[in-house]
Protein backbone atom coordinates (compact mmCIF):
# COMPACT_ATOMS: atom_id res chain seq x y z
CA UNK A 1 0.00 0.00 0.00
CA UNK A 2 1.38 3.38 -0.96
CA UNK A 3 0.26 6.80 -2.09
CA UNK A 4 -0.41 6.69 -5.85
CA UNK A 5 2.32 8.46 -7.78
CA UNK A 6 3.91 7.93 -11.19
CA UNK A 7 7.47 9.20 -11.59
CA UNK A 8 8.93 9.71 -15.05
CA UNK A 9 12.57 10.86 -14.89
CA UNK A 10 14.36 11.77 -18.12
CA UNK A 11 17.88 12.90 -18.86
CA UNK A 12 17.59 15.23 -21.86
CA UNK A 13 21.33 15.60 -22.26
CA UNK A 14 23.56 18.69 -21.90
CA UNK A 15 23.09 18.57 -18.13
CA UNK A 16 19.32 19.03 -18.26
CA UNK A 17 16.79 16.60 -16.77
CA UNK A 18 13.03 16.50 -16.25
CA UNK A 19 10.99 14.71 -13.63
CA UNK A 20 7.28 14.44 -14.40
CA UNK A 21 5.10 13.51 -11.46
CA UNK A 22 1.49 12.34 -11.63
CA UNK A 23 -0.64 11.72 -8.57
CA UNK A 24 -0.08 12.62 -4.92
CA UNK A 25 3.21 13.52 -3.27
CA UNK A 26 3.33 12.87 0.46
CA UNK A 27 5.56 11.44 3.15
CA UNK A 28 5.08 7.89 1.82
CA UNK A 29 6.59 8.49 -1.58
CA UNK A 30 8.97 11.45 -1.34
CA UNK A 31 11.91 9.02 -0.90
CA UNK A 32 11.18 7.53 -4.36
CA UNK A 33 11.06 10.97 -5.99
CA UNK A 34 14.30 11.94 -4.25
CA UNK A 35 15.98 8.73 -5.42
CA UNK A 36 14.86 9.28 -9.02
CA UNK A 37 16.19 12.84 -8.94
CA UNK A 38 19.48 11.83 -7.34
CA UNK A 39 20.01 9.21 -10.06
CA UNK A 40 19.67 11.95 -12.68
CA UNK A 41 22.04 14.21 -10.75
CA UNK A 42 24.58 11.41 -10.37
CA UNK A 43 24.36 10.92 -14.13
CA UNK A 44 25.37 14.52 -14.78
CA UNK A 45 22.14 16.52 -14.64
CA UNK A 46 22.79 20.01 -13.26
CA UNK A 47 19.54 21.72 -14.18
CA UNK A 48 16.47 19.78 -13.16
CA UNK A 49 12.90 20.67 -14.13
CA UNK A 50 10.17 19.23 -11.91
CA UNK A 51 6.88 19.10 -13.80
CA UNK A 52 3.99 19.23 -11.31
CA UNK A 53 1.20 19.73 -13.85
CA UNK A 54 -0.45 16.43 -12.87
CA UNK A 55 0.18 16.56 -9.14
CA UNK A 56 -3.17 16.68 -7.35
CA UNK A 57 -1.80 16.81 -3.81
CA UNK A 58 1.48 17.78 -2.24
CA UNK A 59 2.35 18.50 1.37
CA UNK A 60 5.33 19.91 3.22
CA UNK A 61 7.26 16.65 2.95
CA UNK A 62 7.21 17.18 -0.83
CA UNK A 63 8.39 20.75 -0.34
CA UNK A 64 11.16 19.58 1.98
CA UNK A 65 12.27 17.06 -0.63
CA UNK A 66 12.42 19.79 -3.30
CA UNK A 67 14.44 22.05 -1.01
CA UNK A 68 16.88 19.19 -0.41
CA UNK A 69 17.28 18.70 -4.16
CA UNK A 70 17.77 22.44 -4.65
CA UNK A 71 20.62 22.42 -2.13
CA UNK A 72 22.20 19.42 -3.80
CA UNK A 73 22.00 21.02 -7.25
CA UNK A 74 23.38 24.32 -6.00
CA UNK A 75 26.50 22.51 -4.79
CA UNK A 76 27.35 22.01 -8.47
CA UNK A 77 26.06 25.42 -9.58
CA UNK A 78 22.91 23.76 -10.87
CA UNK A 79 19.28 24.79 -10.61
CA UNK A 80 15.95 23.27 -9.69
CA UNK A 81 13.04 24.68 -11.66
CA UNK A 82 9.48 23.91 -10.59
CA UNK A 83 6.95 23.93 -13.42
CA UNK A 84 3.17 23.99 -13.72
CA UNK A 85 2.26 23.80 -10.05
CA UNK A 86 -1.53 23.67 -9.78
CA UNK A 87 -3.27 26.33 -7.64
CA UNK A 88 -3.44 24.28 -4.44
CA UNK A 89 0.22 23.24 -4.73
CA UNK A 90 1.24 26.78 -5.65
CA UNK A 91 -0.54 28.03 -2.53
CA UNK A 92 1.67 25.71 -0.47
CA UNK A 93 4.76 27.44 -1.86
CA UNK A 94 3.23 30.81 -0.99
CA UNK A 95 2.23 29.82 2.56
CA UNK A 96 5.75 28.64 3.33
CA UNK A 97 7.51 31.43 1.44
CA UNK A 98 9.38 28.91 -0.67
CA UNK A 99 8.33 30.56 -3.92
CA UNK A 100 11.12 33.04 -3.12
CA UNK A 101 13.82 30.36 -3.27
CA UNK A 102 12.26 27.93 -5.73
CA UNK A 103 11.32 29.67 -8.97
CA UNK A 104 7.92 28.61 -10.31
CA UNK A 105 7.33 28.43 -14.05
CA UNK A 106 3.97 28.32 -15.83
CA UNK A 107 4.82 25.11 -17.66
CA UNK A 108 7.68 22.74 -18.38
CA UNK A 109 8.43 24.41 -21.72
CA UNK A 110 9.03 27.75 -20.01
CA UNK A 111 11.32 26.12 -17.46
CA UNK A 112 13.25 24.24 -20.14
CA UNK A 113 13.63 27.41 -22.17
CA UNK A 114 15.16 29.03 -19.07
CA UNK A 115 17.94 26.44 -19.13
CA UNK A 116 18.52 26.71 -22.86
CA UNK A 117 16.37 23.87 -24.21
CA UNK B 1 -32.33 26.48 22.17
CA UNK B 2 -30.67 23.11 22.59
CA UNK B 3 -27.10 22.42 21.71
CA UNK B 4 -26.41 19.01 20.24
CA UNK B 5 -23.70 16.94 21.88
CA UNK B 6 -20.60 16.59 19.75
CA UNK B 7 -20.44 13.58 17.46
CA UNK B 8 -17.07 11.95 17.86
CA UNK B 9 -15.18 9.87 15.32
CA UNK B 10 -11.90 8.21 16.22
CA UNK B 11 -9.33 6.57 14.00
CA UNK B 12 -6.07 4.87 14.95
CA UNK B 13 -3.43 4.42 12.29
CA UNK B 14 -0.09 2.66 12.46
CA UNK B 15 2.64 5.29 12.79
CA UNK B 16 3.93 4.57 9.30
CA UNK B 17 4.12 6.85 6.21
CA UNK B 18 1.83 4.74 4.05
CA UNK B 19 -1.05 5.19 6.53
CA UNK B 20 -0.98 9.00 6.45
CA UNK B 21 -3.07 8.85 3.27
CA UNK B 22 -5.66 6.72 5.07
CA UNK B 23 -6.02 9.47 7.68
CA UNK B 24 -6.28 12.10 4.92
CA UNK B 25 -9.02 10.13 3.15
CA UNK B 26 -10.99 9.75 6.37
CA UNK B 27 -10.73 13.49 7.04
CA UNK B 28 -11.93 14.22 3.48
CA UNK B 29 -14.91 11.91 3.81
CA UNK B 30 -15.99 13.40 7.12
CA UNK B 31 -15.50 17.01 6.03
CA UNK B 32 -17.47 16.41 2.82
CA UNK B 33 -20.26 14.85 4.88
CA UNK B 34 -20.43 18.08 6.89
CA UNK B 35 -21.01 20.18 3.77
CA UNK B 36 -17.69 22.00 3.84
CA UNK B 37 -16.92 23.40 0.39
CA UNK B 38 -14.51 21.46 -1.82
CA UNK B 39 -11.70 23.93 -1.07
CA UNK B 40 -12.24 23.64 2.68
CA UNK B 41 -12.36 19.84 2.45
CA UNK B 42 -8.97 19.95 0.73
CA UNK B 43 -7.63 22.33 3.41
CA UNK B 44 -8.75 19.92 6.13
CA UNK B 45 -7.16 17.02 4.25
CA UNK B 46 -3.89 18.94 4.00
CA UNK B 47 -3.92 19.87 7.70
CA UNK B 48 -4.57 16.28 8.79
CA UNK B 49 -1.84 15.06 6.43
CA UNK B 50 0.64 17.54 7.88
CA UNK B 51 -0.19 16.68 11.49
CA UNK B 52 0.12 12.94 10.80
CA UNK B 53 3.35 13.47 8.87
CA UNK B 54 4.80 15.27 11.89
CA UNK B 55 3.84 12.32 14.09
CA UNK B 56 5.34 9.83 11.63
CA UNK B 57 8.55 11.69 10.85
CA UNK B 58 9.51 13.47 14.03
CA UNK B 59 8.90 10.85 16.67
CA UNK B 60 11.53 8.26 17.51
CA UNK B 61 10.52 4.92 16.00
CA UNK B 62 10.55 3.08 19.30
CA UNK B 63 8.53 5.78 21.07
CA UNK B 64 5.06 4.77 19.90
CA UNK B 65 3.44 2.64 17.25
CA UNK B 66 0.15 4.41 16.62
CA UNK B 67 -1.32 7.80 15.91
CA UNK B 68 -4.79 8.59 17.21
CA UNK B 69 -7.08 10.95 15.32
CA UNK B 70 -10.09 12.28 17.16
CA UNK B 71 -12.68 14.23 15.17
CA UNK B 72 -15.38 16.12 17.10
CA UNK B 73 -18.29 17.45 15.09
CA UNK B 74 -20.08 20.36 16.71
CA UNK B 75 -22.82 22.58 15.34
CA UNK B 76 -20.43 25.34 14.44
CA UNK B 77 -17.09 23.61 13.99
CA UNK B 78 -15.04 20.53 13.30
CA UNK B 79 -12.29 19.92 15.82
CA UNK B 80 -9.51 17.48 15.00
CA UNK B 81 -6.90 16.19 17.41
CA UNK B 82 -3.89 14.23 16.18
CA UNK B 83 -2.22 12.53 19.12
CA UNK B 84 0.98 10.54 19.40
CA UNK B 85 2.71 9.27 22.48
CA UNK B 86 6.23 10.06 21.38
CA UNK B 87 8.83 12.11 23.16
CA UNK B 88 7.18 15.48 22.39
CA UNK B 89 9.00 18.55 21.07
CA UNK B 90 9.34 22.25 21.71
CA UNK B 91 6.14 23.34 19.97
CA UNK B 92 6.48 27.00 20.87
CA UNK B 93 9.90 27.17 19.24
CA UNK B 94 8.54 25.55 16.07
CA UNK B 95 5.46 27.81 15.99
CA UNK B 96 7.72 30.84 16.43
CA UNK B 97 9.62 29.79 13.32
CA UNK B 98 12.81 28.88 15.20
CA UNK B 99 12.76 25.20 14.28
CA UNK B 100 15.77 23.41 12.88
CA UNK B 101 15.43 21.92 9.41
CA UNK B 102 13.45 18.68 9.53
CA UNK B 103 11.78 19.54 12.81
CA UNK B 104 8.29 19.87 11.32
CA UNK B 105 8.15 23.66 11.18
CA UNK B 106 6.83 23.80 7.63
CA UNK B 107 3.99 21.43 8.46
CA UNK B 108 2.76 23.49 11.40
CA UNK B 109 3.11 26.64 9.30
CA UNK B 110 0.83 25.07 6.69
CA UNK B 111 -1.73 23.93 9.28
CA UNK B 112 -1.84 27.39 10.81
CA UNK B 113 -2.50 28.90 7.37
CA UNK B 114 -5.32 26.57 6.33
CA UNK B 115 -7.17 26.00 9.61
CA UNK B 116 -9.00 28.54 11.79
CA UNK B 117 -7.29 27.53 15.03
CA UNK B 118 -4.18 25.55 15.91
CA UNK B 119 -2.92 24.53 19.30
CA UNK B 120 -0.07 22.15 20.06
CA UNK B 121 0.23 20.54 23.46
CA UNK B 122 3.28 18.47 24.16
CA UNK B 123 5.66 17.50 26.84
CA UNK B 124 8.73 15.40 27.34
CA UNK B 125 7.67 11.77 27.51
CA UNK B 126 3.92 12.38 27.25
CA UNK B 127 3.65 12.90 23.52
CA UNK B 128 2.05 15.51 21.34
CA UNK B 129 -1.52 16.60 20.63
CA UNK B 130 -2.06 18.81 17.61
CA UNK B 131 -5.52 20.32 17.92
CA UNK B 132 -7.05 22.04 14.91
CA UNK B 133 -10.40 23.72 14.38
CA UNK B 134 -12.32 24.57 11.23
CA UNK B 135 -15.53 26.54 11.62
CA UNK B 136 -18.57 25.52 9.63
CA UNK B 137 -20.44 28.10 7.56
CA UNK B 138 -23.21 29.70 9.54
CA UNK B 139 -26.63 29.53 7.86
Amino acid sequence: MTTPLTIDAKDLGDGVGVIELEGEVDVANTPQVREAALRLISGGVKNLVTDLSRVEYMDSSGLGMLVGLLKRLKESDGRLLVAAAQPRVKRLFEITGLEKVLPLYDDASAALKEVGR
Amino acid sequence: MTTAAPANVELRIPRRPEYVRVARMAACALAAQLDFTFDLVKDIELAVGEACTNAVEHVAKEACSEVLLRFSVLEDRLTIEVIDHGQGFDAQRVLNGDAEEGEGGLGLQVIRAVMDELDVQCGQGVGTCVRMVKYRARS
